[in-house]
C-alpha cells in the first residue's frame, strides 16, 4: 500500500480515536469515583448530538459554539440519572448496575424515537468546504478543529482534576471513598458531579460526531459506547492516560487492521473484503488484551 | 394447609382468567363471510423500519378506500368491499411469525400483501405457505423469496424489483451513456474496460446487489472491470477509510449498494472528506426526499435509479395516474407516498383484479388467477406496460429508469431529472467538470485544469444576505451559497429567498425538541423515589 | 425454629401447588381453547424463551451476567439445522447436537472469561455475539451466509394438528429443562455457584473449585440456550443471521430480572408476564411506548423490586403481617 494512503487512513483513525477518548474519559471518571459502569453512556452521546442538532436548527449559530450548551444540558440530565437511578441501587451489586443501564438504554432510545422519529439527522458545518492538502493527504478543517478540541478538553480536564479543590476531592474519593468521607468530603456530591461531568463529555463527543458530518438517530449511541468500553477496559479501568493511548490505538487499529488483513489474504490468494469487520476487530483486540491481562494494560490490580 | 389451597385456587383462578382475557383478545375471529374481502397487510409498523411500514399501510388503506368507494370488487356478480387488517412484524422474526399466523388463523384473511425486509419475510412466509394463502410481496428485495425450495412458493407473487434487477438497469445505462461520455472526454480507447468500484452493505441486500452486478456484466457481456469491491457493516457511519481504499483502486464510477442513511454519508464523505470526485450510482430504494436533503450539494450530478420518484414523474401513459395518486395520498394522509407505498398500493389493486377474474375468494382459484394476471400498469412503469407475473418465479418486471441529481436554486437542494431510457428522458446526462476518471495520466491534466478554472461571480449566502462579487476558483460550495452570472439575477433570487424565508418564519417550527418530556418523566421518577424513601 | 420450618414447608407446598396447577393448565390449553394456531404459536415462542431465560439465569446464578447469549442461541440453531439437513436426521435428534456444540463453544468462551470481573465479562460476551454473527455470515458455504438456510420442521406440517404436537413436545422439553435446572440449583453445585457469586475469594478459601464450577455453569447454560435456539428455528422452519440480534440477547435478561433473578420460577413468571403485557400493548397499537415501558419496568424493578415479581406475594404477606 502506498504511504500516502496509509497516512490518510491514519488521519481517519485519529479522528475516530478522539471521539472514543472523550467517551472513555467520562466513563472512566464515573467508574473511578462511583465504581459504577454506566452501559447507557452511548445514549448520553446520542442525546448530546440531538441537543446540538436542535439548538443549531432552531438558532442557526455556529455549531462549535453550541457544544458548551449541549454539555450543560447533558450535565443536568446526568445529575438526574445519578440521583434517580444509580444512587438508589448503590451497593446492591454490580449485576444490578448492568441491568439498570440496560433499562435506561431501552428507555432513552425509544423515547428519542418517539419524540423525534427514527429519521437520521445531520447538520452541515460552516467549514465543511474547506480542507487542507498535504501532499496526497487531505485534512478537512473540521477534523483539525475536532482534534484540537479534544486536546483542549483533555488539558482542561487534567487541570481541573489536579488544580481545583473539587477536582482534588474527586480524585481523593476515587482513591479511597471511606477515607475521603472521613476527611469531610461530601462523597455523594462527588458522585453527582462525576456523573454530570461524564455526561457532559459524552455530549461533547456527540456534538463533534455530528459536526464532523456523521448522522444522529435514536440508535446511534450503542456502537460508539461499546467501543468506548473496549477502550476503557483495554486502557485499564480508572486510568486516564490508559484511555488516551487505548482510544487512539483502537481508532487507528480498526481502520488499518482490515486493510492489512486484506493484503495478507491477498498474499494467500484469497480475495476478501474485511472492511465490514471493524467492530469484530475491536472485540478481538479486547478479548486478547483481557485474556493476557484481565485488568487491562494500564489497569490497577483487581480487587 | 388451608392457606396453601386457598393460594393455589386463587392462583388457578388468576391464570384461567388471564388466559381467558388473552384468548378473547386473540380470538375475536369473525365468521368468514362473502360480505367482505379480508386482506392482511404485513408491514413493520413499529421498530427500526416503521417509517416504511407506516407508508405501506397508508397506501394500502388509500387503495382499499378507492376501490370501496366504487362499490367494491365484483366477485362473481356481487360487489364486495375490501377490509384491511394490520399485521405488524415489528421488524423482528418472532413478531413477524406471530403477526402472519394471527392474520391467517384468527382474522382469516383471504390474501396477504406487504412483507418488508427479506430476513423477516423468510420466516413468516413459512406460515403462509403452510396455509396456502396467496401473498403478494411488495417490500422484500431478495429474489430468494419466490425461489426457495424448502416450501411451496407457488402462492408467493413478487411485486417489487429484486437485487438482480437493480444493477442490470444501472449498468446498461452506464454502458450506453456514461461510458461514451467519459471515453470521449479523456480519449480512452474503446477496448479499455470501464473501471467499476463497488461499495456494498454487508447484508443480504448488499450482497444480492453485488452478485447482481456480476451477473449483469456477464449477461450483457459488458466491457467493465470491478476494480474494488468493499463492504461495510449495516448502519455504519464512518466510511472514510473504505472510501479511501476505493479511491486508491482508481475507479471510473462507483456503485454503492446502501440504505438511505448510509448512501447519504457515503456520497458526502466521499466527495467532501476523501475527495473522490466520481459519479456515484445509487440503488432504487434511496429515491426519497430525505436523501436529497441529506446529500445537499454534494449529491450534485450523482445517479439515482428509480421506479417511483418523489420529485419527478416519467412522461407517458402513467403520468396522470401518478399525479392523482400523490394528490389523493396527500389529501388522505398529509404526506407524500414512497416507492414501497406505491407498490403496496398497486398490490391492493392487483389483488382486487385477481379476485375479480377468479370470481371467487377460493384461495387456490385466486392463486391461479394471480398467476395468469395481465393488467395495465398503475403508478409505476412496468416492462411492456403491463403487470404480470413471470411463469418461472412469479416476479413482475419493473422498467427502472435512471435520474441525475441536478442542483435546483429555488429549493436549495438537488432535484432528479430522468436521463435514461431515451423514451422518457427529460434531459441529457451531464459529466461534471470536476469529474476525475480512474487511471489515465494523459487525461488528468485536462481534468485538473477544468476544476481550477476561476470565474468572477455574484453571490449571496445565509450569513450575508446581500449580493456581492467575488472570484470563485474550482469547486466551491457550502450550504446556502448561491452564485450568479449577473447582479440582476442575484438580486432577484435574493428577494425571492428572503420572501420565502419570511413565510417560513410565520409558520411555527413543525417539530419541537422534546426535552420537556424527559424532565417530566424524570420528575415523576423523582416523586416516586421520594415517596418510597419517606415510607422507609 | 419450629415456626420457621413450618413457614418453609408452607412456602414449599404453595409453590408445588401452583407449579402443579399451572402445569396441568399448560397441558389443558389446547383442549380448552381448541387447536388455535395463533395462541399456540405465541405459547410455543413463550416456552422457547422460558427455556432460554432459565438457562441464562443459571449462568447469572454463578455471578456471571452474559450480554451475548444470542451467540449460543444462534449457534444451537445453526448447528441443529445443518446437522438435520446434511445427515438427514430428524430435528428432535439434531437438537441435542446443536445444544452440545453450543456448550462446547460455551466452555471456550467461559475459559476466556474465567478471571474477568462482571462488567468485563458483560462486554466480552456481548462481543462474542458480534463475532459469532460475523463468522456465520462469512462461512456462507455452510450457513448460507446472509440468505440463511431452511430448517426442518419439528413435526412435519403434513400431520394434522401438527402444531398441537409441536406444542406438547416443546412443553415437555421445557418442563424437563426447568426440572433439571431446579435440581442443579438445589444441589451442591447450585450452592457452590451461589457461594461463588456472593464472594469468589471466600468460596475459594472454602475449598470450592471456582474455575470448574464457573465453566460448568457456562456449559450447562450454553447447552440449554442452544436447545432453545434449535427449537425456535425448527419451529420457524428457516434460520438467518438475524438470530444473533442484540434484542435476542436482551430478552432473557429482561424476563429473568422482572421475574426474579437467581430463582427457578423467576424466568418462567417473567417470561409469561412480560409476553402478556407485550401482546396486550400490541393490541392497543402502542409503538415506541411499548419499549419505553419495558425500559421503565426494568429500571423500576431493579430499584424497587430487586427480587423480581416472585417476591411480590412475600412482600404482600410481610406487609399484611406487620
Amino acid at each position: 500500500m502506498e504511504p500516502g494512503v496509509l497516512i490518510q487512513i491514519l488521519v481517519w483513525g485519529l479522528y475516530a480515536g478522539c471521539i472514543y477518548i472523550l467517551l472513555a474519559i467520562g466513563l472512566n471518571l464515573i467508574f473511578g469515583v462511583m465504581k459504577v459502569v454506566n452501559f447507557a453512556h452511548g445514549e448520553l452521546l446520542m442525546l448530546g448530538a440531538y441537543a446540538t442538532f436542535w439548538i443549531y436548527t432552531l438558532s442557526g449559530v455556529n455549531p462549535y459554539l453550541i457544544i458548551a450548551l449541549a454539555m450543560i444540558i447533558l450535565g443536568i440530565i446526568g445529575v438526574f440519572i445519578e440521583r434517580l437511578c444509580f444512587r438508589p441501587i448503590k451497593g446492591t451489586g454490580k449485576l444490578n448496575e448492568i441491568f439498570l443501564s440496560l433499562g435506561l438504554i431501552y428507555l432513552f432510545q425509544n423515547l428519542a424515537a418517539l419524540l423525534w422519529t427514527t429519521d437520521s439527522r445531520s447538520i452541515h458545518s460552516p467549514y465543511s468546504n474547506v480542507s487542507v492538502s498535504v501532499g496526497s493527504v487531505r485534512l478537512p478543517l473540521d477534523y483539525i478543529i475536532i482534534i484540537l478540541f479534544t486536546i483542549v478538553f483533555l488539558i482542561a480536564f487534567q487541570l481541573f482534576m489536579k488544580r481545583t479543590t473539587i477536582g482534588r476531592a474527586m480524585r481523593a474519593t476515587s482513591q479511597n471513598r471511606d477515607a475521603a468521607a472521613l476527611m469531610g468530603i461530601n462523597v455523594e456530591r462527588m458522585d453527582m458531579l462525576s456523573f454530570a461531568l461524564g455526561s457532559a463529555l459524552a455530549a461533547a463527543a456527540g456534538s463533534l460526531w455530528l459536526i464532523s458530518g456523521q448522522i444522529v438517530d435514536p440508535y446511534m449511541g450503542s456502537i460508539p459506547a461499546i467501543k468506548a468500553f473496549a477502550v476503557v477496559i483495554i486502557g485499564g479501568l480508572g486510568s486516564i492516560p490508559g484511555a488516551i493511548v487505548a482510544g487512539l490505538t483502537l481508532g487507528i487499529a480498526e481502520n488499518v487492521v482490515p486493510l492489512f488483513m486484506q493484503s495478507f489474504a491477498g498474499l494467500l490468494g484469497v480475495s476478501m473484503s474485511f472492511t465490514a469487520w471493524k467492530d469484530t476487530i475491536a472485540f478481538f483486540i479486547l478479548i486478547i488484551v483481557l485474556v493476557i491481562r484481565p485488568t487491562g494494560i494500564f489497569g490497577e490490580k483487581g480487587e | 394447609m388451608k392457606m396453601n389451597k386457598k393460594y393455589g385456587i386463587l392462583f388457578a383462578v388468576l391464570v384461567v382468567s388471564v388466559l381467558l382475557v388473552f384468548a378473547a383478545s386473540v380470538g375475536q375471529s369473525k365468521e368468514p363471510g362473502v360480505e367482505e374481502i379480508k386482506i392482511g397487510i404485513v408491514a413493520p409498523l413499529t421498530g427500526g423500519a416503521s417509517t416504511t411500514g407506516t407508508d405501506m399501510w397508508q397506501s394500502a388503506v388509500l387503495a382499499a378506500e378507492q376501490i370501496n368507494a366504487k362499490g367494491g370488487v365484483d366477485v362473481g356478480g356481487v360487489y364486495v368491499p375490501i377490509t384491511l387488517v394490520k399485521g405488524d412484524t415489528e421488524t423482528s422474526r418472532e413478531s413477524g411469525v406471530k403477526a402472519v399466523t394471527k392474520l391467517i388463523t384468527e382474522d382469516k384473511v383471504d390474501l396477504l400483501i406487504g412483507g418488508f425486509s427479506s430476513g423477516i419475510t423468510y420466516a413468516d412466509q413459512v406460515v403462509a405457505a403452510e396455509h396456502k394463502v396467496p401473498f403478494i410481496i411488495t417490500g422484500a428485495s431478495s429474489p430468494i423469496v419466490t425461489r426457495r425450495t424448502d416450501i411451496d412458493t407457488s402462492y408467493f407473487f413478487h411485486h417489487c424489483p429484486t437485487t438482480d434487477d437493480y444493477p442490470e438497469a444501472t449498468l446498461l445505462f452506464v454502458n450506453e451513456v456514461v461510458k461514451p461520455e467519459i471515453y470521449e472526454r479523456f480519449n480512452f480507447s474503446e477496448d479499455r474496460p470501464l473501471r467499476l468500484g463497488v461499495l456494498y452493505q454487508d447484508s443480504k441486500y448488499g450482497e444480492g446487489v453485488y452478485e447482481g452486478i456480476k451477473k449483469a456484466i456477464e449477461k450483457h457481456n459488458l466491457n467493465m472491470e470491478i476494480v474494488s469491491a468493499e463492504k461495510f457493516k449495516m448502519s455504519e457511519t464512518d466510511f472514510r477509510t473504505v472510501l479511501t481504499v476505493i479511491k486508491e483502486s482508481k475507479p471510473d464510477v462507483v456503485y454503492v449498494a446502501a440504505f438511505l442513511n448510509e448512501q447519504t454519508l457515503i456520497v458526502t464523505q466521499g466527495r467532501k472528506d476523501v475527495g473522490m470526485n466520481t459519479i456515484y450510482l445509487s440503488v432504487e430504494c434511496n429515491d426519497d426526499p430525505d436523501y436529497y436533503t441529506g446529500v445537499g450539494r454534494w449529491g450534485e450530478y450523482s445517479i439515482q435509479e428509480s421506479r417511483f420518484s418523489p420529485y419527478t414523474i416519467p412522461s407517458g401513459p402513467i403520468h396522470e395516474a401518478v399525479e392523482k395518486f400523490r394528490e389523493d395520498f396527500k389529501n388522505r394522509w398529509g404526506t407524500s407516498p414512497s416507492m414501497m407505498g406505491a407498490s403496496t398500493y398497486e398490490g391492493v389493486y392487483i389483488a382486487a383484479e385477481a379476485i375479480k377474474n377468479a370470481g371467487t375468494l377460493d384461495k387456490e382459484k385466486v392463486r391461479a388467477s394471480l398467476a395468469e394476471l395481465e393488467m395495465p400498469q398503475i403508478v409505476e412503469v412496468m416492462q411492456n406496460g403491463v403487470i404480470n407475473f413471470s411463469s418461472d418465479y412469479r416476479e413482475s418486471k419493473f422498467a427502472l429508469y435512471m435520474e441525475q441529481l441536478i442542483w435546483n436554486e429555488s429549493v436549495g437542494e438537488t432535484r432528479p431529472k430522468i436521463v435514461w431510457p431515451d423514451s422518457i428522458k427529460e434531459t441529457d446526462f451531464v459529466l461534471p467538470d470536476w469529474y476525475e476518471p480512474g487511471s489515465s495520466p494523459a487525461a488528468t491534466a485536462t481534468a485538473t485544469k477544468a476544476t481550477e478554472e476561476c470565474k468572477t461571480l455574484w453571490y449571496f449566502d445565509e450569513e450575508s444576505l446581500k449580493c456581492q462579487q467575488k472570484e470563485f476558483c474550482g469547486m466551491y460550495m457550502y450550504k446556502g451559497l448561491r452564485t450568479f452570472e449577473t447582479e440582476e439575477e442575484c438580486k432577484a433570487a435574493l428577494d425571492k429567498y428572503l420572501r420565502e424565508k419570511g413565510e417560513e418564519k410565520e409558520t411555527p417550527a413543525p417539530e419541537e425538541p422534546g426535552f420537556e418530556a424527559f424532565l417530566t418523566i424524570a420528575s415523576l421518577l423523582a416523586i416516586a423515589y421520594m415517596v418510597q424513601r419517606r415510607r422507609k | 425454629m419450629k415456626l420457621v420450618r413450618m413457614n418453609m414447608n408452607m412456602n414449599m407446598n404453595m409453590k408445588t401447588w401452583t407449579g402443579i396447577i399451572s402445569l396441568i393448565l399448560a397441558f389443558l390449553i389446547p383442549l380448552i381453547f381448541g387447536i388455535n394456531q395463533y395462541l399456540l404459536t405465541v405459547l410455543i415462542i413463550m416456552l422457547v424463551f422460558i427455556i432460554y431465560s432459565s438457562a441464562w439465569n443459571l449462568l447469572a446464578l454463578s455471578g456471571q451476567a452474559s450480554l451475548g447469549h444470542a451467540a449460543f442461541f444462534g449457534i444451537g440453531g445453526y448447528v441443529s439445522a445443518i446437522v438435520a439437513n446434511t445427515l438427514g436426521m430428524p430435528p428432535i435428534a439434531a437438537i441435542p447436537v446443536g445444544g452440545l456444540f453450543a456448550a462446547f463453544i460455551g466452555v471456550l468462551i467461559g475459559l476466556t472469561c474465567i478471571r474477568m470481573r462482571e462488567w468485563f465479562l458483560a462486554m466480552v460476551t456481548f462481543g462474542f455475539a458480534i463475532i459469532a454473527h460475523t463468522i456465520t455470515t462469512e462461512l456462507s458455504w455452510l450457513t448460507g451466509g446472509w440468505d440463511g438456510i431452511p430448517a426442518k420442521r419439528l413435526i412435519p406440517v403434513t400431520i394434522t394438528n401438527y402444531i398441537m404436537y409441536e406444542y406438547y413436545v416443546i412443553l415437555l422439553i421445557a418442563v424437563a429443562v426447568v426440572v433439571i435446572i431446579y435440581l442443579i440449583a438445589k444441589s451442591r453445585v447450585g450452592l457452590a455457584l451461589q457461594a461463588i457469586r456472593e464472594n469468589e475469594l471466600e468460596a475459594k478459601v472454602m475449598g470450592i473449585n471456582v474455575i470448574k464450577y464457573k465453566l460448568m455453569a457456562f456449559a450447562v447454560s450454553a447447552f440449554f440456550t442452544g436447545i432453545a435456539g434449535a427449537l425456535e428455528i425448527h419451529h420457524f422452519g428457516y434460520i438467518t443471521p438475524e438470530v444473533y440480534g442484540m434484542d435476542i440477547s436482551f430478552w432473557p435478561i429482561l424476563y429473568s430480572i422482572s421475574g426474579g433473578l437467581f430463582t427457578v420460577s423467576g424466568p418462567i413468571l417473567g417470561t409469561i408476564v412480560i409476553t402478556f403485557i407485550w401482546e396486550v400493548l400490541r393490541a392497543f397499537g402502542l409503538m415506541y411506548e411499548r419499549f419505553i415501558l419495558i425500559g421503565v419496568i426494568l429500571v423500576l424493578i431493579v430499584i424497587f423490586l430487586p427480587k423480581g415479581l416472585v417476591s411480590v406475594p412475600e412482600k404482600i404477606k410481610s406487609r399484611l403481617q406487620l
